[in-house]
């Protein structure tokens, strides 16, 4: 992780630290903060590591991951739970990240797309929507290939209707749905046992 | 530092609310909706005692922390809950929000809570001194507002389970996912050796809070299907009276007609 200096705004500030203490990370909350706000330590397993978070309880998870932990993998479409680009993996469980204050990922495990794309299970999805030519502008696909994971995991061998259900919350305004439902059907295939 | 807001028992979650005005955090779905900077939440989540469900002879109870996601999987759930859970927003959302936090929130758009006004459910309110259940239809004092006092908290939502078998539920929304319910509809018709045993027609997303007329449902209650189906124009009228809807992005004449629509055929299917 690297130092990073985040700009200054009324509010509090928020400390990341690595549980390894190799490197500190200084970042101030988005957006302004109430006189009253109360700062807290979060900690968590964040794509595997251990971090600490310090800040307002309250803030959107949005926006610590990508403003915080600069992991803008986790795209901000809509900030109020229609669009799904914001998705994460909580505790294994599909969320919108703008859904869910900061307090409340203590002691959980979240997945982000940067944790994700390490995984085996990532790298077929990876194949499938390439060659179905699934990613226009790409802004949904870290939450689509998200939703495709969570799917996957409690249903490795879905129907074309539970893929579309499953990606229900996800909008592509590219209006590219047909690939990207083909390129979760072919996964499903052709993960075989990963799921 | 965090623990303190993320309590793990029922009673320590009473005991900071007995002393400091909090937020409850079940599935913040509808509380992290708006920029919730700054608000001081105490978050549910780790409470054990929230969730349960339990399956009585005559009534299914649903703890404040139970999730839509596990309310959909519950061999248990009633089929008009699930039928309403499964078109509520989307996974992702089904897979934190909870039927209590909908039901505390006081959206008029609650579908979860529409099912719960159908049914005559009762809230269970707690808090560190005090036990009480409430009847939903007097739970709501207006648009977001509850009688819920700042030291209590939803615990349970308490549904009957006796006349939910001849249910109807429709949701008129833009889309099928993600969709805000323009009006939502649930029916209730027990008949009986041809008699009209019980009748409950709630309406969401029209007026400030779910609309449940019973004394409009009790026009057409203990007569005959014959009886009732005379009377049926009638009990109609009584409705087109009665429903004000708020004004809304969707005009308040068409959801009106909508209602009224839904209204009709669920009567006129039900009595043949």
């Amino acid at each position: 992780m690297s130092k990073t200096q985040g700009s200054s705004h009324d509010g509090a500030t928020a400390a990341v630290m690595s549980a390894a203490n190799e490197a500190v990370t200084t970042a101030t909350l988005p957006t302004t903060a109430a006189p009253s706000v109360r700062a807290v330590s979060v900690s968590f397993v964040l794509n595997g590591r251990e971090v600490t978070w310090e800040g307002d309880p309250s803030a959107k998870l949005l926006d610590v991951l990508r403003d915080d932990l600069r992991l803008t993998g986790v795209k901000c479409g809509c900030r109020e739970g229609e669009c799904g680009a914001c998705s994460i993996l909580l505790d294994g469980v599909l969320v919108n990240s703008c859904m869910v204050a900061a307090g409340r990922v203590g002691g959980t495990e979240v997945t982000t797309i940067e944790g994700y794309c390490t995984t085996e299970r990532f790298k077929v999805l990876d194949a499938t929507f390439a060659r179905r030519s699934a990613v226009q502008c790409g802004y949904c696909i870290p939450g689509m290939v998200l939703a495709a994971e969570a799917l996957l995991s409690a249903n490795p061998h879905p129907t074309e209707e539970e893929v579309r259900t499953g990606i229900s919350g996800n909008l592509c305004r590219c209006t590219g749905y047909n690939a990207i439902v083909d390129a979760i059907l072919d996964a499903s295939k052709e993960g075989e046992g990963l799921w | 530092m965090v623990d303190r807001y993320a309590p793990t028992s029922l009673a320590a979650a009473l005991d900071l609310m007995a002393h400091e005005e909090l937020v409850p955090y079940a599935g913040g779905t509808d509380l992290m909706v708006d920029e919730a900077l700054g608000r001081p939440f105490v978050f549910l989540h780790g409470i054990e005692e929230l969730k349960g469900i339990t399956d009585n002879e005559d009534s299914f109870i649903v703890g404040a922390g139970v999730t839509y996601r596990e309310l959909l999987a519950h061999p248990a759930t009633p089929e008009l809950l699930k039928e309403a859970v499964a078109q509520i927003a989307a996974p992702a959302i089904r897979n934190t929000a909870t039927l209590a936090g909908n039901i505390a929130n006081a959206s008029p758009k609650g579908d979860g809570a529409l099912v719960c006004f159908a049914a005559d459910a009762e809230i269970v309110l707690r808090s560190a001194e005090t036990a009480r259940r409430v009847p939903i239809a007097s739970f709501y004092e207006g648009r977001g507002k509850t009688v819920r006092r700042p030291d209590e908290l939803v615990t349970a939502v308490i549904i009957p389970k006796k006349h939910l078998a001849g249910y109807r539920f429709e949701k008129v929304g833009a889309r099928k996912a993600l969709a805000i319910s323009r009006v939502s509809f649930v029916g209730l018709m027990t008949i009986e050796e041809s008699v009209v045993a019980h009748l409950a027609l709630a309406f969401g997303a029209v007026e400030d809070v779910v609309a449940r007329r019973p004394a409009i449902d009790a026009m057409l209650i203990g007569k005959t299907i014959e009886a009732a189906r005379g009377a049926a124009e009638e009990y109609l009228a009584a409705w087109d009276e009665a429903i004000q809807p708020i004004r809304g992005r969707v005009s308040a004449e068409y959801r009106k007609q909508v209602c009224l629509n839904l209204a009709r055929d669920f009567i006129t299917c039900r009595l043949g």
